[in-house]
Protein backbone atom coordinates (compact mmCIF):
# COMPACT_ATOMS: atom_id res chain seq x y z
CA UNK A 1 0.00 0.00 0.00
CA UNK A 2 1.14 3.84 -0.69
CA UNK A 3 1.45 6.49 1.72
CA UNK A 4 -2.09 8.35 -0.21
CA UNK A 5 -3.72 5.01 1.06
CA UNK A 6 -2.73 4.77 4.67
CA UNK A 7 -3.52 8.51 4.79
CA UNK A 8 -6.62 7.82 7.49
CA UNK A 9 -5.06 5.37 9.06
CA UNK A 10 -2.50 7.11 11.20
CA UNK A 11 -4.31 8.11 14.06
CA UNK A 12 -6.01 4.53 14.35
CA UNK A 13 -2.23 3.17 14.51
CA UNK A 14 -0.84 5.49 16.61
CA UNK A 15 -4.26 4.77 19.11
CA UNK A 16 -3.76 1.06 18.77
CA UNK A 17 -6.96 0.60 16.84
CA UNK A 18 -5.45 0.26 13.30
CA UNK A 19 -6.45 -3.05 11.43
CA UNK A 20 -4.72 -5.56 9.24
CA UNK A 21 -3.25 -4.70 6.91
CA UNK A 22 -2.87 -1.09 7.44
CA UNK A 23 -1.52 -1.74 10.50
CA UNK A 24 1.45 -3.96 9.19
CA UNK A 25 1.48 -1.44 6.30
CA UNK A 26 1.95 1.47 8.65
CA UNK A 27 5.07 -0.77 10.41
CA UNK A 28 6.46 -1.42 7.41
CA UNK A 29 6.57 2.11 6.06
CA UNK A 30 8.07 3.49 9.39
CA UNK A 31 10.46 0.62 9.90
CA UNK A 32 11.87 1.99 6.36
CA UNK A 33 11.97 5.14 7.59
CA UNK A 34 9.59 6.37 5.04
CA UNK A 35 9.49 10.11 5.51
CA UNK A 36 5.63 10.80 4.76
CA UNK A 37 4.54 7.98 7.18
CA UNK A 38 6.88 9.16 9.83
CA UNK A 39 5.93 12.95 9.01
CA UNK A 40 2.52 11.79 9.18
CA UNK A 41 2.53 9.77 12.34
CA UNK A 42 3.85 13.00 14.19
CA UNK A 43 0.78 14.50 13.19
CA UNK A 44 -1.15 11.67 14.73
CA UNK A 45 1.07 11.54 18.08
CA UNK A 46 0.46 15.67 17.83
CA UNK A 47 -3.22 15.38 17.68
CA UNK A 48 -3.58 12.53 20.73
CA UNK A 49 -1.21 14.58 22.78
CA UNK A 50 -3.90 17.39 22.34
CA UNK A 51 -6.75 14.88 23.45
CA UNK A 52 -4.94 14.56 26.88
CA UNK A 53 -5.90 18.22 27.83
CA UNK A 54 -9.34 17.36 28.06
CA UNK A 55 -8.80 15.48 30.93
CA UNK A 56 -10.71 17.34 33.98
CA UNK A 57 -8.32 18.95 35.94
CA UNK A 58 -6.73 17.45 38.76
CA UNK A 59 -4.11 17.50 41.36
CA UNK A 60 -2.05 14.96 43.03
CA UNK A 61 -1.38 14.68 46.44
CA UNK A 62 2.44 16.93 47.33
CA UNK A 63 3.47 13.56 48.74
CA UNK A 64 3.68 12.24 45.04
CA UNK A 65 6.00 14.84 44.15
CA UNK A 66 8.52 13.22 47.32
CA UNK A 67 8.12 9.63 46.68
CA UNK A 68 9.08 10.34 42.90
CA UNK A 69 12.29 12.62 44.11
CA UNK A 70 12.81 10.00 45.98
CA UNK A 71 12.76 7.15 44.41
CA UNK A 72 14.98 8.47 41.78
CA UNK A 73 17.86 9.50 44.36
CA UNK A 74 17.50 6.17 45.69
CA UNK A 75 19.33 5.22 41.87
CA UNK A 76 21.64 8.15 41.35
CA UNK A 77 24.31 9.56 43.07
CA UNK A 78 24.47 12.83 44.89
CA UNK A 79 20.37 12.82 44.28
CA UNK A 80 19.79 12.11 48.06
CA UNK A 81 17.91 14.12 50.57
CA UNK A 82 20.41 16.39 51.87
CA UNK A 83 19.99 19.32 49.52
CA UNK A 84 16.52 19.22 49.86
CA UNK A 85 16.10 18.70 53.87
CA UNK A 86 19.21 21.25 53.77
CA UNK A 87 16.61 23.97 52.07
CA UNK A 88 13.23 22.92 53.41
CA UNK A 89 14.94 23.47 56.74
CA UNK A 90 16.22 26.91 55.56
CA UNK A 91 12.87 27.39 54.23
CA UNK A 92 11.31 26.39 57.45
CA UNK A 93 13.52 28.76 59.71
CA UNK A 94 12.92 31.56 57.75
CA UNK A 95 9.19 30.88 57.51
CA UNK A 96 8.93 30.86 61.45
CA UNK A 97 10.48 34.20 61.68
CA UNK A 98 9.20 35.57 59.11
CA UNK A 99 5.38 34.50 59.53
CA UNK A 100 6.30 35.12 63.14
CA UNK A 101 6.99 38.27 63.07
CA UNK A 102 4.21 38.69 60.21
CA UNK A 103 1.47 37.10 62.75
CA UNK A 104 2.90 39.25 65.66
CA UNK A 105 2.06 42.12 63.31
CA UNK A 106 -1.14 41.05 62.38
CA UNK A 107 -2.29 40.44 65.68
CA UNK A 108 -1.16 44.15 66.99
CA UNK A 109 -3.22 45.22 64.29
CA UNK A 110 -6.19 43.30 64.41
CA UNK A 111 -6.11 44.43 67.86
CA UNK A 112 -5.81 47.78 66.98
CA UNK A 113 -8.68 47.57 64.40
CA UNK A 114 -10.84 46.30 66.82
CA UNK A 115 -10.68 48.18 69.58
CA UNK A 116 -10.76 51.76 66.85
CA UNK A 117 -13.82 49.21 65.92
CA UNK A 118 -15.40 49.09 69.64
CA UNK A 119 -14.58 52.96 69.85
CA UNK A 120 -16.63 53.74 66.71
CA UNK A 121 -19.14 50.95 68.13
CA UNK A 122 -19.63 53.15 71.22
CA UNK A 123 -19.76 56.76 69.51
CA UNK A 124 -22.11 55.60 67.05
CA UNK A 125 -23.96 54.28 69.67
CA UNK A 126 -23.99 57.26 71.52
CA UNK A 127 -24.46 60.06 68.64
CA UNK A 128 -27.96 57.31 68.10
CA UNK A 129 -28.71 57.86 72.11
CA UNK A 130 -28.06 61.82 71.73
CA UNK A 131 -30.44 61.62 68.31
CA UNK A 132 -32.51 60.07 70.06
CA UNK A 133 -32.92 62.47 73.08
CA UNK A 134 -32.33 65.79 70.68
CA UNK A 135 -35.46 64.81 69.21
CA UNK A 136 -37.83 63.65 71.86
CA UNK A 137 -40.97 65.11 71.84
CA UNK A 138 -40.71 66.11 75.69
CA UNK A 139 -37.17 67.12 75.65
CA UNK A 140 -36.43 70.02 77.21
CA UNK A 141 -32.76 72.27 76.67
CA UNK A 142 -30.73 74.14 79.04
CA UNK A 143 -27.51 75.99 78.30
CA UNK A 144 -24.80 76.60 81.12
CA UNK A 145 -21.61 78.76 81.40
CA UNK A 146 -23.77 81.76 79.32
CA UNK A 147 -22.00 84.21 81.53
CA UNK A 148 -18.56 82.63 81.79
CA UNK A 149 -15.78 82.27 79.90
CA UNK A 150 -15.83 78.38 80.37
CA UNK A 151 -16.75 75.54 80.37
CA UNK A 152 -19.95 76.33 78.18
CA UNK A 153 -22.46 74.20 76.29
CA UNK A 154 -26.21 73.06 76.03
CA UNK A 155 -28.35 70.15 78.23
CA UNK A 156 -31.12 67.66 76.72
CA UNK A 157 -33.42 66.19 78.77
CA UNK A 158 -35.86 63.46 77.70
CA UNK A 159 -37.88 61.91 80.63
CA UNK A 160 -38.35 58.77 79.17
CA UNK A 161 -34.68 58.75 77.01
CA UNK A 162 -31.99 60.57 79.13
CA UNK A 163 -29.82 63.47 79.40
CA UNK A 164 -27.31 64.62 76.93
CA UNK A 165 -24.89 66.93 77.55
CA UNK A 166 -22.73 68.82 74.86
CA UNK A 167 -20.18 71.00 75.91
CA UNK A 168 -17.40 73.19 74.59
CA UNK A 169 -14.29 75.20 76.88
CA UNK A 170 -13.69 71.60 78.95
CA UNK A 171 -10.11 71.42 78.89
CA UNK A 172 -9.17 67.75 78.81
CA UNK A 173 -8.95 66.27 82.71
CA UNK A 174 -5.84 65.49 84.25
CA UNK A 175 -4.03 62.05 84.20
CA UNK A 176 -6.02 60.16 86.48
CA UNK A 177 -8.93 62.16 86.39
CA UNK A 178 -12.19 61.94 84.52
CA UNK A 179 -15.30 64.48 84.14
CA UNK A 180 -18.08 63.11 86.13
CA UNK A 181 -22.05 64.31 85.37
CA UNK A 182 -24.79 64.43 88.27
CA UNK A 183 -28.12 64.88 87.89
CA UNK A 184 -29.57 66.66 90.69
CA UNK A 185 -33.09 65.11 92.40
CA UNK A 186 -34.55 66.69 95.38
CA UNK A 187 -31.53 68.36 96.60
CA UNK A 188 -29.11 64.86 95.97
CA UNK A 189 -27.04 64.58 93.35
CA UNK A 190 -26.71 60.85 91.86
CA UNK A 191 -23.22 60.04 89.42
CA UNK A 192 -24.77 59.87 85.82
CA UNK A 193 -21.43 58.53 84.39
CA UNK A 194 -18.00 59.49 83.50
CA UNK A 195 -16.43 61.65 80.57
CA UNK A 196 -13.50 62.75 78.81
CA UNK A 197 -13.14 65.91 76.89
CA UNK A 198 -11.34 66.25 73.87
CA UNK A 199 -8.10 67.95 72.85
CA UNK A 200 -10.10 71.22 71.44
CA UNK A 201 -11.87 71.26 74.77
CA UNK A 202 -15.17 69.49 73.71
CA UNK A 203 -16.89 66.82 75.02
CA UNK A 204 -20.36 65.04 74.56
CA UNK A 205 -22.09 62.54 77.13
CA UNK A 206 -25.26 60.68 77.17
CA UNK A 207 -26.57 58.90 80.47
CA UNK A 208 -29.68 56.70 79.31
CA UNK A 209 -32.70 56.17 81.19
CA UNK A 210 -35.32 57.65 82.57
CA UNK A 211 -34.69 61.15 84.53
CA UNK A 212 -37.30 61.55 86.26
CA UNK A 213 -38.07 65.13 88.17
CA UNK A 214 -34.75 66.46 88.01
CA UNK A 215 -34.04 70.04 89.00
CA UNK A 216 -30.26 70.31 87.16
CA UNK A 217 -27.35 68.98 85.89
CA UNK A 218 -23.65 69.52 87.35
CA UNK A 219 -20.14 68.34 86.58
CA UNK A 220 -17.72 67.89 88.57
CA UNK A 221 -13.17 66.76 87.99
CA UNK A 222 -13.06 63.20 89.73
CA UNK A 223 -11.04 60.33 90.15
CA UNK A 224 -10.96 58.20 87.15
CA UNK A 225 -12.45 55.39 88.87
CA UNK A 226 -15.32 57.39 89.64
CA UNK A 227 -17.12 58.75 92.63
CA UNK A 228 -20.64 58.26 94.47
CA UNK A 229 -20.47 61.77 95.84
CA UNK A 230 -19.14 64.63 94.40
CA UNK A 231 -15.60 65.31 95.82
CA UNK A 232 -14.83 68.90 94.22
CA UNK A 233 -17.02 71.65 93.47
CA UNK A 234 -18.88 71.77 90.51
CA UNK A 235 -17.52 73.06 87.33
CA UNK A 236 -20.65 74.24 86.15
CA UNK A 237 -24.63 73.18 87.18
CA UNK A 238 -27.39 73.69 84.63
CA UNK A 239 -30.79 73.88 86.32
CA UNK A 240 -33.34 71.91 84.46
CA UNK A 241 -36.80 73.39 83.55
CA UNK A 242 -38.97 70.55 82.46
CA UNK A 243 -42.33 71.31 81.21
CA UNK A 244 -41.22 74.38 79.44
CA UNK B 1 -15.63 20.37 28.47
CA UNK B 2 -15.02 23.55 29.65
CA UNK B 3 -11.72 25.67 29.90
CA UNK B 4 -11.36 24.90 33.72
CA UNK B 5 -10.51 21.60 32.29
CA UNK B 6 -8.76 22.63 30.04
CA UNK B 7 -6.09 24.41 33.05
CA UNK B 8 -3.49 21.94 33.80
CA UNK B 9 -2.38 21.48 30.33
CA UNK B 10 -1.94 25.35 29.86
CA UNK B 11 -0.41 25.72 33.32
CA UNK B 12 1.81 23.16 32.65
CA UNK B 13 3.19 23.29 29.45
CA UNK B 14 3.28 26.70 28.90
CA UNK B 15 7.28 26.64 29.41
CA UNK B 16 7.89 24.45 26.57
CA UNK B 17 10.63 27.03 24.99
CA UNK B 18 12.69 25.57 28.17
CA UNK B 19 11.88 22.14 27.58
CA UNK B 20 15.26 21.86 25.66
CA UNK B 21 17.45 22.87 28.06
CA UNK B 22 15.12 20.89 30.68
CA UNK B 23 16.07 17.50 28.78
CA UNK B 24 19.20 18.60 28.53
CA UNK B 25 19.78 18.87 32.13
CA UNK B 26 18.09 15.26 32.80
CA UNK B 27 20.26 13.93 30.09
CA UNK B 28 23.57 15.12 32.17
CA UNK B 29 21.81 13.70 35.31
CA UNK B 30 20.65 16.86 36.97
CA UNK B 31 18.94 15.76 39.95
CA UNK B 32 16.64 19.06 39.80
CA UNK B 33 16.03 18.34 36.19
CA UNK B 34 13.73 16.21 37.23
CA UNK B 35 11.62 17.67 40.00
CA UNK B 36 11.50 20.54 37.31
CA UNK B 37 10.21 18.63 35.03
CA UNK B 38 7.74 17.41 37.73
CA UNK B 39 6.46 20.64 38.17
CA UNK B 40 5.52 21.66 35.11
CA UNK B 41 3.95 18.39 33.49
CA UNK B 42 3.00 16.59 37.35
CA UNK B 43 -0.48 17.77 37.34
CA UNK B 44 -1.27 17.03 34.10
CA UNK B 45 0.04 13.85 33.75
CA UNK B 46 -2.03 13.26 36.73
CA UNK B 47 -5.27 14.47 35.24
CA UNK B 48 -4.69 12.13 32.55
CA UNK B 49 -3.93 8.92 34.10
CA UNK B 50 -7.06 9.68 36.97
CA UNK B 51 -9.52 10.15 34.32
CA UNK B 52 -8.25 6.92 32.80
CA UNK B 53 -8.02 4.76 36.06
CA UNK B 54 -10.58 6.59 37.96
CA UNK B 55 -8.43 5.95 41.29
CA UNK B 56 -6.28 8.75 42.63
CA UNK B 57 -4.20 6.19 44.46
CA UNK B 58 -3.28 4.17 41.38
CA UNK B 59 -3.14 7.30 39.69
CA UNK B 60 -0.25 8.64 41.47
CA UNK B 61 1.67 5.30 41.52
CA UNK B 62 1.52 5.19 37.65
CA UNK B 63 2.66 9.08 37.61
CA UNK B 64 5.50 7.59 39.79
CA UNK B 65 5.92 5.10 37.27
CA UNK B 66 5.75 7.32 34.69
CA UNK B 67 8.44 9.58 35.80
CA UNK B 68 10.73 7.26 36.78
CA UNK B 69 10.40 5.57 33.13
CA UNK B 70 10.86 9.26 31.60
CA UNK B 71 14.46 9.53 33.67
CA UNK B 72 15.09 5.96 32.93
CA UNK B 73 15.08 6.71 28.89
CA UNK B 74 15.80 10.15 28.92
CA UNK B 75 19.20 9.50 27.10
CA UNK B 76 17.23 8.41 23.41
CA UNK B 77 15.65 11.91 23.69
CA UNK B 78 16.82 14.35 21.23
CA UNK B 79 16.72 17.78 23.09
CA UNK B 80 16.64 20.32 20.33
CA UNK B 81 14.20 18.00 18.24
CA UNK B 82 12.35 16.52 20.80
CA UNK B 83 9.09 17.66 22.57
CA UNK B 84 9.09 15.77 26.13
CA UNK B 85 5.80 17.11 26.86
CA UNK B 86 3.66 14.70 24.25
CA UNK B 87 6.45 12.08 24.89
CA UNK B 88 5.29 12.13 28.51
CA UNK B 89 1.77 12.07 28.01
CA UNK B 90 1.69 9.04 25.96
CA UNK B 91 4.45 7.27 28.58
CA UNK B 92 1.33 7.92 30.92
CA UNK B 93 -1.15 7.28 28.72
CA UNK B 94 0.21 3.83 27.86
CA UNK B 95 0.74 3.36 31.52
CA UNK B 96 -2.64 3.36 32.79
CA UNK B 97 -3.86 1.27 29.62
CA UNK B 98 -1.34 -1.37 30.82
CA UNK B 99 -2.95 -0.91 34.35
CA UNK B 100 -7.05 -0.61 32.57
CA UNK B 101 -6.30 -3.75 30.32
CA UNK B 102 -4.12 -5.88 33.57
CA UNK B 103 -6.99 -5.04 36.10
CA UNK B 104 -9.68 -6.09 33.58
CA UNK B 105 -7.48 -9.32 32.30
CA UNK B 106 -7.96 -7.82 29.10
CA UNK B 107 -4.79 -8.70 26.65
CA UNK B 108 -2.27 -5.85 25.82
CA UNK B 109 -3.93 -3.66 22.82
CA UNK B 110 -2.00 -4.43 19.64
CA UNK B 111 0.51 -0.90 19.55
CA UNK B 112 3.11 -1.52 17.12
CA UNK B 113 5.37 0.73 19.19
CA UNK B 114 5.68 0.86 22.83
CA UNK B 115 6.11 4.78 23.00
CA UNK B 116 8.24 4.84 26.39
CA UNK B 117 11.26 2.82 24.75
CA UNK B 118 10.88 5.34 21.10
CA UNK B 119 10.97 8.70 22.69
CA UNK B 120 12.82 9.13 19.37
CA UNK B 121 9.21 9.57 18.13
CA UNK B 122 8.14 12.30 19.19
CA UNK B 123 11.04 14.58 17.84
CA UNK B 124 9.75 17.28 15.38
CA UNK B 125 6.40 18.49 16.85
CA UNK B 126 5.43 21.65 17.36
CA UNK B 127 7.34 23.45 20.56
CA UNK B 128 3.67 25.37 20.83
CA UNK B 129 1.54 22.21 20.69
CA UNK B 130 0.20 22.98 24.14
CA UNK B 131 -0.67 26.97 23.29
CA UNK B 132 -3.78 28.35 24.19
CA UNK B 133 -4.59 28.80 20.74
CA UNK B 134 -3.98 25.15 20.32
CA UNK B 135 -6.01 24.15 23.23
CA UNK B 136 -8.94 26.27 22.41
CA UNK B 137 -8.97 24.50 18.88
CA UNK B 138 -8.71 21.05 20.51
CA UNK B 139 -11.92 22.27 22.56
CA UNK B 140 -13.67 23.44 19.58
CA UNK B 141 -12.71 20.19 17.55
CA UNK B 142 -13.80 17.77 20.41
CA UNK B 143 -17.39 20.23 20.83
CA UNK B 144 -18.10 19.70 17.21
CA UNK B 145 -18.24 15.53 16.94
CA UNK B 146 -21.71 13.72 17.68
CA UNK B 147 -21.93 13.12 20.68
CA UNK B 148 -21.42 8.87 19.75
CA UNK B 149 -18.57 10.09 18.17
CA UNK B 150 -17.02 11.63 21.35
CA UNK B 151 -18.05 8.16 22.99
CA UNK B 152 -15.70 6.42 20.88
CA UNK B 153 -13.10 8.66 20.75
CA UNK B 154 -13.43 8.36 25.09
CA UNK B 155 -13.39 5.20 25.22
CA UNK B 156 -10.34 4.41 22.90
CA UNK B 157 -8.16 7.02 24.58
CA UNK B 158 -9.09 7.62 28.19
CA UNK B 159 -9.84 3.43 28.40
CA UNK B 160 -7.76 1.99 25.60
CA UNK B 161 -10.72 -0.31 24.58
CA UNK B 162 -10.12 -1.85 20.89
CA UNK B 163 -13.00 -0.95 18.55
CA UNK B 164 -14.38 -4.39 19.27
CA UNK B 165 -14.15 -4.17 22.65
CA UNK B 166 -16.27 -0.53 21.98
CA UNK B 167 -18.49 -2.00 19.77
CA UNK B 168 -19.65 -4.93 22.77
CA UNK B 169 -19.60 -2.25 25.77
CA UNK B 170 -22.10 0.16 23.28
CA UNK B 171 -23.77 -2.74 21.96
CA UNK B 172 -23.43 -1.54 18.60
CA UNK B 173 -22.02 -2.92 15.14
CA UNK B 174 -18.81 -3.14 14.75
CA UNK B 175 -18.81 -1.78 11.52
CA UNK B 176 -20.67 1.39 12.80
CA UNK B 177 -18.45 2.12 15.81
CA UNK B 178 -15.54 1.93 12.83
CA UNK B 179 -17.16 4.44 11.43
CA UNK B 180 -17.91 6.54 13.88
CA UNK B 181 -13.96 6.42 15.01
CA UNK B 182 -12.91 6.84 11.31
CA UNK B 183 -14.89 10.04 11.16
CA UNK B 184 -14.34 11.20 14.73
CA UNK B 185 -10.19 11.20 13.97
CA UNK B 186 -10.97 12.68 10.34
CA UNK B 187 -12.55 15.52 12.17
CA UNK B 188 -10.24 16.41 15.08
CA UNK B 189 -7.45 15.99 12.25
CA UNK B 190 -9.21 18.47 9.82
CA UNK B 191 -10.08 20.80 12.95
CA UNK B 192 -6.69 20.50 14.95
CA UNK B 193 -4.80 20.46 11.14
CA UNK B 194 -1.39 19.94 13.18
CA UNK B 195 1.58 20.47 11.12
CA UNK B 196 4.68 19.28 11.64
CA UNK B 197 8.04 21.76 11.38
CA UNK B 198 9.60 20.85 8.21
Amino acid sequence: MNCNELRDHYELYAMGLADEPERSEINAHLNRRCEICMQEMTKARQTLALLSGTAPAAAPSPALRRRILASVGGAQRGFGWSPFLAAALGLALFAAVYFGGRERDLARELARVREENRRQNIELTNLSQAFTIITGKDTVMSTFGDSEPKPKGKIFVSPGQGVLLIGGNLPPAPTGKMYEMWIIKDGKPQPAGMFQSTADGSAMHVHRGNTGNMAAVAVTLEDEAGADQPTSTPLFAAPIRTGL
Amino acid sequence: MTIAMLLPILLALHAAEDDTALVARMQRRDPNALAELYDRYGRVTFSLIVRMVRDTGTAEDLVQETFLRVWNRVQGFDAQRGAIGPWLLAVARNRAIDYLRSAGGRDRNALEFDEAAHPALYCDMEKDLFSADKVRRVKSAVEKLSPNQRQVIELAYFEGLSQTEMAERMGQPLGTVKTWVRTALKTLRDELGTAVPA
